[in-house]
């Protein structure tokens, strides 16, 4: 693909259980249809881990069991520790050590319990790295950025820490508060192909008839080639009919999504973090409308957003 | 009249000349993409400088309907609204419409056609044209023309031509700002050479800034095809620029500027890369073909663009008909090819070697020196020896 930086590849499992009809999960692996003829197969952990060494990217996923946060029940106790009997079928046949950084999954669903035990189990393994699995599937934000902060505070200092799945530039101000260091989603790029910019105010809908005549660019602070050069009622001409329009805006997106990966780095190393994230906030919720579930997990990272917020009225996120 | 047309170099009847535009000096023979809707699909702006596009076309009808001209007007200009810094041209909206929908239809007045958006019916006259393509704000706008498919035969080529010259007049008279765009006018007439004849003649009793050679590429065979390109051509000014509208395939650029032809436009290369089909020296690549599954050559291993220097056809072929970007990455690809294409033609004809372009390019696309009989004719009447590239004849022709 001609790309000369860095990699990472997941390990194949999650896709197939929210793509394909009929994959289920056993101790070997993930039954499911082939989609191209509908033959019966099974991809193992053996099995992902050596697609992964074939295809050469920098860090390489264990699969793990993974179910949604919205399930309930014995299923995710199951899933967790399979996980972890995974983790050591993925080390075993890991055949890359050297090239290729094998990270392994926290599971346990929205239990403390759970996560507490698998964090600590795939601690044990002694990995380069590891990741948050699990959430960003529809749990609610109270539930979600607690799991998160129990396992970055369990995880150790020296290793990355990434959260799957994650997504909105809210939730990785606040990740990254509480001591993620790594994300990944679609979000930027698939709601640009649905017409949606992301701007330090929120999100700007260009399919809206406002801005057929609004001759500013997408976020005047910007300073991507989109922003540089294309007003929002050229791209609004475009979206949803153009292909150029999607690409103009994953362009932006992308941007917007890069800067801001550098501002929380940049704002880390100069100490003027709390100062990023309550300029973040404000642009975000010029009302002081923040959420609450923001403000309790800023209140456990330790970082003082009073200016940004309102005095609490009864109309609570 | 706000153009120059400056010949720098000749090979008998080719030119290769500096066109000067209000917003962009252009060097010709060129080919223009076309940006039908305010934007070449798959590329953005920069990517067409980077390639070296001076010129693109917008079509009037798409424009019209979205966002509207007055719209572009109101933000500037199409050149403003979708940053293209360089050139334009608008064609009249009457081919699209007559193409398009369903039931348009020709009268003395314009042509009346039922409105995509709410069906009602309505009127594009030639003065509606020129407005519309005024507030567009393009370097080069084109008459109105009645323009019939040269598959059709019968009283309605002469009818057409005739009425051509009628609107022509109301399209000048319509012409607010002829220091800023020029009116090209378009020579009808079907495959009937007197009735070229008498249109080349209208058109150029008007003294227009540039002619058009309109109602080819419509499906005509080869023969006639190059035959009506070399009568308009020898008739029409020396000091004018002639545009072939409508062509097209790399051959026929070659063919038609052989004849004195300088500009064309066609969407070719920008749908034939949405199918998975590149341009190549040797005709085309189907990077759908299986045989392209793992080919780690370039697509053109001589092509100097960003997708032959850092993509592989395995790559590409990856990507074609599933993802977008096998589209955007062939149509940069051919639309640089074609930006070659024009280079290489111009640079040519001002160096004196115009007869050895031509014969190196069609030695690559027919190595086995199939020249296609219509090609030696033209390149004949051309005065260009392509001999050398020419296997003897057999019975198995063209």
């Amino acid at each position: 693909m001609n790309w000369p930086r860095a990699l990472l590849t997941d390990s194949g499992g999650f896709q197939m259980v929210s793509l394909l009809h009929l994959a289920d999960i056993t101790e070997k692996g993930v039954t499911f249809q082939s989609p191209v003829d509908g033959k019966p197969m099974l991809l193992t952990p053996e099995e992902s881990i050596q697609i992964q060494s074939r295809i050469g990217a920098d860090i390489i996923m264990a699969l793990d069991d993974v179910v949604r946060t919205t399930i309930t029940g014995p299923r995710i106790e199951e899933a967790m520790y399979r996980t972890l009997r995974w983790i050591d079928r993925c080390i075993a046949a890991h055949k890359r050590p050297h090239e290729q950084n094998l990270f392994g999954i926290v599971q346990g669903g929205l239990d403390p319990v759970l996560r507490d035990i698998c964090v600590k189990g795939l601690v044990d393994r002694n990995l380069p790295g590891y990741a948050i699995g699990g959430l960003a599937g529809g749990e609610d934000k109270d539930s979600f950025w607690r799991v998160v902060a129990q396992c970055t505070a369990a995880l150790p200092e020296d290793k990355p820490r990434y959260v799957m799945g994650v997504g909105y530039p809210l939730d990785i101000v606040v990740c990254s508060a509480l001591g993620a260091d790594m994300y990944d989603c679609v979000y930027p790029t698939r709601t640009a192909r649905f017409g949606t910019a992301l701007v330090p105010e929120g999100v700007l809908k260009l399919k809206h008839r406002a801005m057929a005549d609004d001759i500013r660019p997408i976020d005047p602070t910007c300073e991507c080639m989109v922003c540089k050069n294309y007003t929002r009622a050229y791209i609004h001409c475009l979206v949803t009919k153009d292909a150029m329009g999607s690409q103009l805006l994953s362009y932006h997106n992308l941007y917007y999504m890069m800067k801001l990966s550098r501002d929380l780095n940049s704002s880390i190393i100069q100490g003027q973090f709390p100062e990023f994230v309550c300029k973040f906030l404000q642009k975000m919720f010029p009302k002081g409308d923040v959420p609450e579930w923001v403000c309790n997990a800023m209140e456990v990272a330790g970082i003082d957003i009073s200016s940004c917020c309102a005095p609490f009225t009864t109309s609570q996120d | 009249m706000a153009l120059r047309f400056e010949i720098l170099g000749r090979f008998n009847r080719a030119r290769a000349a500096q066109l000067t535009l209000p917003h962009f000096v252009c060097q010709t023979p060129l080919f223009m993409p076309v940006g039908t809707q305010g934007t070449i699909k798959g590329l953005a702006t920069n990517q067409l400088e980077e390639i070296g596009c001076q010129i693109i076309l917008g079509n009037t009808y798409h424009l019209a309907l979205r966002p509207t001209s007055e719209l572009i007007d109101e933000l500037g200009g199409l050149h403003k609204f979708m940053n293209w810094p360089r050139a334009l041209l608008t064609d009249s909206g009457g081919f699209q419409m007559v193409s398009l929908l369903h039931l348009a239809d020709i009268t003395e007045k314009g042509v009346t056609f039922q409105s995509p958006v709410d069906g009602k019916p309505m009127l594009l006259t030639p003065e509606e044209s020129i407005q519309i393509q005024s507030r567009i704000g393009a370097d080069i706008i084109m008459a109105l023309d009645d323009v019939v498919r040269t598959t059709i035969t019968g009283p309605r080529i002469e009818e057409a031509m005739y009425r051509t010259l009628r609107w022509i007049d109301r399209c000048i008279a319509a012409h607010k700002r002829p220091h800023e765009q020029n009116l090209f006018g378009i020579v009808q007439g079907g495959l009937d050479p007197v009735l070229r004849d008498i249109c080349v003649k209208g058109l150029v009793d008007r003294n227009l800034p540039g002619y058009a050679i309109g109602g080819l590429a419509g499906g005509e065979d080869k023969d006639s095809f190059w035959r009506v390109v070399a009568q308009c051509t020898a008739a029409l000014p020396e000091d004018k620029p002639r545009y072939v509208m409508g062509v097209g395939y790399p051959l026929d650029i070659v063919v038609c500027s052989a004849l004195g032809a300088d500009m064309y436009d066609c969407v070719y290369p920008t749908r034939t890369a949405r199918f998975g089909t590149a341009l190549v020296p040797e005709g085309v690549l189907k990077l759908k073909h299986r045989a392209m599954a793992d080919d780690i050559r370039p697509i053109d291993p001589t092509c100097e663009c960003m997708v032959c220097k850092n993509y592989t056809r395995a790559y590409i072929h990856c990507l074609v008909t599933k993802d977008a970007m096998g589209s955007q990455l062939l149509s940069y690809h051919n639309l640089y090819y074609m930006m070659k294409l024009s280079r290489d033609l111009n640079s040519s004809i001002i160096q004196g070697q115009f007869p050895e372009f031509v014969c190196k390019f069609l030695q690559k696309m027919f190595p086995k020196g199939d020249v296609p009989e219509w090609v030696c004719n033209a390149m004949e009447v051309a005065g260009i020896d392509i001999s050398s590239c020419c296997a003897p004849f057999t019975t198995s022709q063209d």
